[in-house]
Formats: structure tokens, sequence, C-alpha cells
């Protein structure tokens, strides 16, 4: 019988697939990938309330004593569902710093004369919303409004004011003018997660090809130092993670309607550094394979959760606490929440520096651990 | 490695052969300061591989199998890159690269992507990049495997030339015809150990025989071999 193009067609699968197990980095990252993300969106999608312990802050400007009775019964009814962590600030400079750092949600504001004006049936409350996630938005703004629903119900039975006079009016506002569009929030994290595939993968990809092709043998036979070899490679994808990211930033300019509040300056070197951190990490994590197609995997298999738990698509704080801890242990969680506090929120470098601070010793850690490593590999 | 001990004479053709997985490769990567030797010592041109390792690189231009080159890039760009890597002067890096173009006749290609290349003109070409710095020794692996007739005889004639040149070149290849038409000192190495070392007439009256290819089969044998890589072996394979 003549064999077919079907058997051939098996025969090129067959020995594509044994070419695959033989490799085993290739193997595991193909059977732990499907796990990982599986694990990931189980856990990251929520859960009716599983969003909890929401920070939020208090600022007293008023002082009196039915201000602060107001306070007590609002934080108490806040954290006795745990749906908030309330935080009391003393200056509202300072609260509004902790919301551009992120630490906290919202800032409810007593501005003084909120005694009178409960006497007189005028009473209002401002409360600043941190937008920058439009599913926390909608939380923190539903959950705000509900409490005070029920405390103007308290008031006017407690308190013996008139029903109309004892109503708290409650003044939403963003952190951003006027009503941004959910991409705004989103652009950021799409321009970080640019820069992830081209840094990580890029300099992954780059290594493993020169091995393959013995550019890299060549390179390391002239009197330049090894440090030099890795560092070069790395601000390659560094520039290329810029052009990519500008390139983003200007479709979602011109396409979407996206604003850049922030200083350009700024937002460049936390994409310079957030590349840096991802270099680094995927140096390491390819120097223990030798050829493309595992390079390519290892990078997959790290890429993908990462884009998942660093709060591009869906709140940190809404993932389980061990996957935020492993979110928090991971270059990108910074470099797109200090790059979205800066680009939408205009925050200075005084609001992001910690973030900027963990890029820069992510950046040295990893390149300290990922030049002996590629000394090791290169000699292997 | 296992007890390696040679010279070489500054200005011969020195050919070193072996089977497939004698040490060869690991040899003239120590030598290139690739690989770092565990123990012993090892010096090219005077300079120590292991504490003078750049002297070393500066001195030694490298032929591999796997041409160094990128192919994206012309070769002007190719050899610019290489010569900026031996942070050689810009105006002598352009003559020189012209100069070396000339030489393994590539100047009409010069702005052409070296993708665009026969295997011989890359390979010319990749000879030119191992030049580019003026070295003292040039090492050839195997510098003409693959390659059709013409270049094999250009690149032949290309080596005797580079000893007129009073270059010291290490030259490893399976063809023995070509050890037997170039090589002054010849080394036969097996198993990480060199068996025999001398001149080609010296090798030949020893084991009375007219070529340098029946003087290795009576050294290291006529049976095939299945020399697992090291890579391989390690893994239990």
């Amino acid at each position: 019988m003549q064999k077919g193009s079907f058997y051939h067609l098996y025969i090129v699968m067959k020995k594509d697939l044994t070419e695959f197990y033989r490799v085993r980095a290739r193997l595991v990252s193909m059977i732990m990938l499907p796990i990982l993300l599986m694990l990931l969106f189980g856990y990251m999608f929520p859960s009716s309330g599983s969003i909890t312990h929401i920070p939020i802050a208090i600022v007293n400007q008023d002082q009196s004593a039915v201000a602060i009775q107001v306070i007590n019964s609002f934080t108490y009814m806040a954290q006795s569902g745990n749906a908030f962590n309330v935080i009391t600030y003393t200056s509202l400079a300072q609260a509004q710093q902790a919301l551009l750092q992120g630490k906290i949600y919202a800032i409810v504001i007593f501005r003084p004369g909120f005694d009178e004006g409960l006497k007189s049936g005028a009473a209002s409350v401002q409360v600043i919303v941190d937008q920058m996630n439009p599913t926390l938005d909608q939380i923190v703004t539903s959950g705000i409004q509900s409490i005070f629903s029920q405390l103007n119900v308290q008031l006017s039975v407690s308190q013996g004011f008139p029903a109309q006079a004892g109503t708290i009016s409650v003044n939403m506002q963003g952190l951003i003018p006027g009503s941004p569009s959910s991409f705004e929030f989103l652009a950021p994290g799409f321009i970080a997660m640019s820069m992830v595939m081209g840094g990580l993968a890029g300099l992954a990809m780059t290594f493993s090809r020169e091995r393959e092709l013995g550019t890299l043998d060549g390179m390391l036979m002239t009197p330049i130092s090894r440090f030099s070899i890795v560092m070069g490679k790395a601000m390659a994808q560094a520039v290329r993670g810029i052009i990519s990211g500008i390139m983003i930033v200007i479709l979602a300019i011109i396409l979407f309607g996206v604003k850049i509040y922030g200083n350009i300056f700024l937002m460049s070197l936390i994409i310079f550094l957030g590349i840096l951190s991802f270099t680094g990490l995927g140096l390491i994590a390819t120097s223990f394979v030798s050829d493309q197609e595992s390079a390519q995997m290892i990078m997959l298999m790290i890429e993908m959760p990462m884009i998942f738990i660093s709060g591009i698509f869906y709140p940190v704080l809404q993932l389980p606490v061990w996957l935020r801890d492993i979110a928090y242990m991971l270059p990108l969680s910074y470099t797109v929440s200090a790059f979205r506090s800066v680009m939408v929120m205009n925050a200075p470098l005084s609001a992001v520096w910690p973030e900027v601070l963990v890029l820069i010793v992510y950046s040295l850690v990893t390149f300290a651990i990922a030049i002996p490593l590629f000394q090791k590999m290169v000699t292997k | 490695m296992d007890n390696v001990s040679f010279k070489v004479k500054a200005g011969d053709i020195f050919g070193l052969v072996g089977p497939n997985g004698a040490g060869k490769s690991t040899l003239l990567r120590m030598l290139c300061t690739v690989l770092m030797p565990t123990s012993g010592k090892g010096f090219v041109e005077g300079h120590d591989i292991v504490r003078e390792a750049k002297e070393v690189r500066k001195s030694i231009g490298v032929v591999q199998e796997k041409l160094i080159l990128y192919s994206p890039l012309t070769p002007i760009e190719n050899l610019e890159f290489f010569g900026n890597l031996y942070s050689m002067d810009s105006k002598m890096l352009k003559e020189k690269i012209l100069q070396l173009l000339e030489e393994v006749k590539l100047t009409a290609v010069k702005d052409r992507p070296v993708g665009t290349f026969s295997t011989g003109m890359r390979q010319r070409l990749n000879i030119a990049r191992a030049l580019l710095h003026d070295p003292r020794v040039v090492i050839l692996d195997e510098p003409t495997n693959g390659l059709d007739p013409q270049s094999v005889r250009w690149i032949r004639d290309f080596i005797v030339n580079l000893r007129e040149r009073g270059l010291t070149v290490i030259l490893t290849t399976h063809d023995m015809y070509e050890i037997d038409e170039l090589a002054d000192t010849v080394a036969i190495m097996d198993r990480g150990q060199i068996l025999e070392m001398g001149s080609k007439d010296e090798l030949k009256a020893k084991h009375g025989v007219d070529k340098i290819e029946d003087v290795f089969l009576s050294l290291t044998g006529r049976e095939l071999r299945d020399e697992l890589s090291g890579r391989l072996r390690g893994r239990g394979w």
C-alpha cells in the first residue's frame, strides 16, 4: 500500500513530539503553564464578597462632637462587614499622598461646618475615589454610598433631627477630572505588558539564538567583559520596550482619547527600570536552558501568570492573600502601579518612590544573580 | 582534557586532529578563554589563559565551523561591530575593513546583507572577521567543512598565506589531506589526550606510512566511534 499524506503527516508530528518530549524544560513548561493559568483564573475571579478590607481614609476637618459620632458610626459600619479597613488621617495632604501611592482607595472628608450643615439639613461629605481600577472604583463608591444611606436612617432616629434635616449627602469625586474611560485605566497596564513581552522574552530569545548560531561565542572571544555583553543586550531590549511603549501610548491617545496627566520623563524612567528588572529576571530563567524553544516556553510560563496577577486587568487587592504576596514579589506589579499613578493621576516622584526604589533594587539584584549565571551558562 | 601538554612554534601551521569527541573543540575553547580549565596552565603569546584572558583574546582570531556573523547585517556592519569590540580606532577600522574585504574578494557585495551570501562567501567573511584586529595566532576550527571545492581551495591557499605573513595557525579538521598539505606540525588527540605530536615526516616515518591519514588510523583505530556529546552524557543518555 502506498503511504499517503496522512502517514507522512503522522511521521512529522511524531518526530516533533518526540523532540519536544526529549527536552525536559519544554515538557515541564507545557505541563505547568495550563495548571498555573487554571489556578490563577480560579482564584482571581471574585466570588461574592471576596473583596474585603479595602483600605479607605477618613479626614475629619470639622472636629465637632457630632462629626466624631458620625465618623465612629461610619467606621463601625464600614468595618463590621469586613468590607473596608478605615484609617484616620489628620491631614488631607497625607491622605491624598496615600491615595496616589495606592495605599488607600478612597478618602472620606468631613469638611469644617459639617455639624452646622447637619443641623440645617445641608450636611455633605466629600469622597475622593481612586478610579484606577473600574471594578474597585464601583465597589468602593457603592459601598460608601450604602453606608451613608444606612447612617442617614440611624441619624434621623437616634439624633432627634427631623429626617430631612439629618440627611448627609455624599459628594463623590474622582482623582481624575471628568469621566475617564475604562481604557484610560487599562492603557498603562497594556504598556507595561508590552514591556514584559519585549524585555523578558526578547532578551532570553536573543541570548539563546546567539548561542545556537555561535555568534555569542564570537563576542565572548573578544576582549570585552561579560557585563558589557549582558548589559548591552539588556539596554537594547530597554530601547525596544520604550519604543513599543511609546507606540501604544500614541495609539491610545489617537484611537481611544486616553490622556496623559503625568510627567513624561518620570514615565520613561519607570518604563526603563521596569524593563531592566524584567530582563534580569528573564536572563536568570533562561540561563538554565540552551535552545530557543525552551527559552520561549520558560518565558511564557513566567509572563502569563505575571500579566494576570500584577494588577493590569484586576486589582491586586482582589487576589487571595497568598497570590497577592506573589504579585508583590514581581516587578510588573510595581511597574504597573507606578506607571499608572504617574500617567493617569499625575503622581510626582515623591508619591511613587517606593515602587521606583523596588524596581532599582530588583534590577540590581537580578543582574547581580544573572551575570554569574550567564558566565556559567556560556562556559557549559 | 587529560594531561595535555604541547607547544606551538610561532609562525607554524599546527594541525590538531582527532576523532569526534577527542576533545579538540574543548581544548580550543580553553585556548580562546571561553572555557576555564579546572587545573593546569595555558599560555597564548606569553599570556596566561586564565589570569590574562583579555590579552589572550586580543592575540587570537578565531574561525569556527559555526559562522560568527549576523545575517541581517552587511559585511561592513558585521566587521564594524566586531572591530569596535576590540576598541579599534574608527579610521583604522574602516581602512582595515576595506582592505580585508578586498583580500577575501567581497568588496562587490560589501553593502548586501550577509543572509543573502553563499556558505563559501560567509566563510570568507568569517575569516576576515577573525583577522580584523591583527591577531598573532589564528585558530581555525574545521574552516573548510561543507564548502564547495573552489572555496576549499581558496581557504587552503589563504591559510598558507597566513603562515607567510608570520602568523601562527592552529588548524583542526577531519580532512587528513588538508593536514598533509598544510600542517607543519601535527598533534593527534583522542579521549582528551595527545597521543602523538611531531612534524608530518617524523610521524609518517615512525609509523612507516606515506599519509597522515594512516598515522591517524593506526593511532586511533579503524572501528566506528559512537561518542556521545558531553551534555547528553551528563543527562544519563
